[in-house]
């Protein structure tokens, strides 16, 4: 019985800590602020992340005339 | 500038730059023209393209052609007519612009050798996106052809590169 409430409490410490990573990209990009809550938005590149292999905010990642490199959106 | 290159491509690149020279110097003989053809894995500093065996005097006319392949499918058809003058260079041009039909196309002046041109649009069937850039260098005639995803065309940018780097081969092999 012991043994089994160990693997519940586990189970729930894991669970807990991903669901605050996912919170914390979320917030990472939409932030409210200030006393109307205006948000600040972060660029994001066309794939709505903060961008792949370091291409940055308005580029993407892909094979094209220049071979493999940051391309824009 | 819309493209960053990133990546460590670049050490490579010179090594088959450097490879590619060695072998041209070795190889070169007066009528050995396909020392001229410019090598787009040196211009774009990659590893995308693959060379066909060049064909020497394309048509019977003394010159090179070879195409370049990329790795999706894209490519790049390069010839270089080395002609007894200037007159018959303007000639070789406008023979193959009469050769190489371009759907809805639109032609720029781009600062590339003499009247350099680059003619853009798609291919008769539409199912490609098709630029042709012609220059000519004093008795050298230049016509390089992109083929590519229509949503993917050539930008203006990298045709002018292409072109400046085969014109500065041109003028180095031949001595202009």
């Amino acid at each position: 019985m012991r043994k089994f409430a160990m693997g519940i409490a586990s189970a729930a410490m894991i669970a807990g800590s991903l669901s605050g990573a996912v919170n914390a990209n979320a917030a990472s990009t939409t932030t409210p602020i200030g006393p109307g809550h205006s948000p600040v938005i972060s660029a994001l590149d066309c794939q709505g992340s903060t961008g792949d292999r370091g291409c940055g905010a308005g580029f993407f990642w892909r094979d094209g005339w220049h071979g493999w490199g940051c391309y824009a959106c | 500038m819309n493209f960053r290159h990133i990546g460590g491509v670049t050490a490579a690149a010179l090594m088959t730059a450097g490879m590619a020279l060695g072998t041209g110097v070795a190889a070169a003989d007066p009528g050995d023209y396909t020392v001229l053809l410019i090598d787009p894995n040196v211009v774009t500093d990659s590893l995308a393209y693959t060379a066909a065996p060049p064909v020497l005097n394309p048509d019977g006319q003394p010159g090179a052609m070879t195409v370049y392949t990329h790795r999706d499918g894209r490519t790049i058809t390069d010839t270089v007519w080395v002609l007894a003058d200037p007159g018959a260079a303007a000639g070789a041009i406008s023979a193959a612009q009469a050769a190489t039909p371009v759907a809805n196309s639109k032609t720029v002046s781009v600062p590339v050798g003499q009247n350099g041109q680059l003619v853009t649009g798609k291919t008769p069937d539409g199912t490609k996106s098709l630029s042709v850039l012609y220059f000519t260098e004093g008795n050298a005639a230049s016509a390089m052809e992109f083929t590519g995803p229509v949503a993917d065309p050539l930008p203006v940018n990298l045709a002018t590169d292409f072109g400046q780097q085969q014109d500065a081969l041109i003028k180095s092999r031949l001595g202009m």
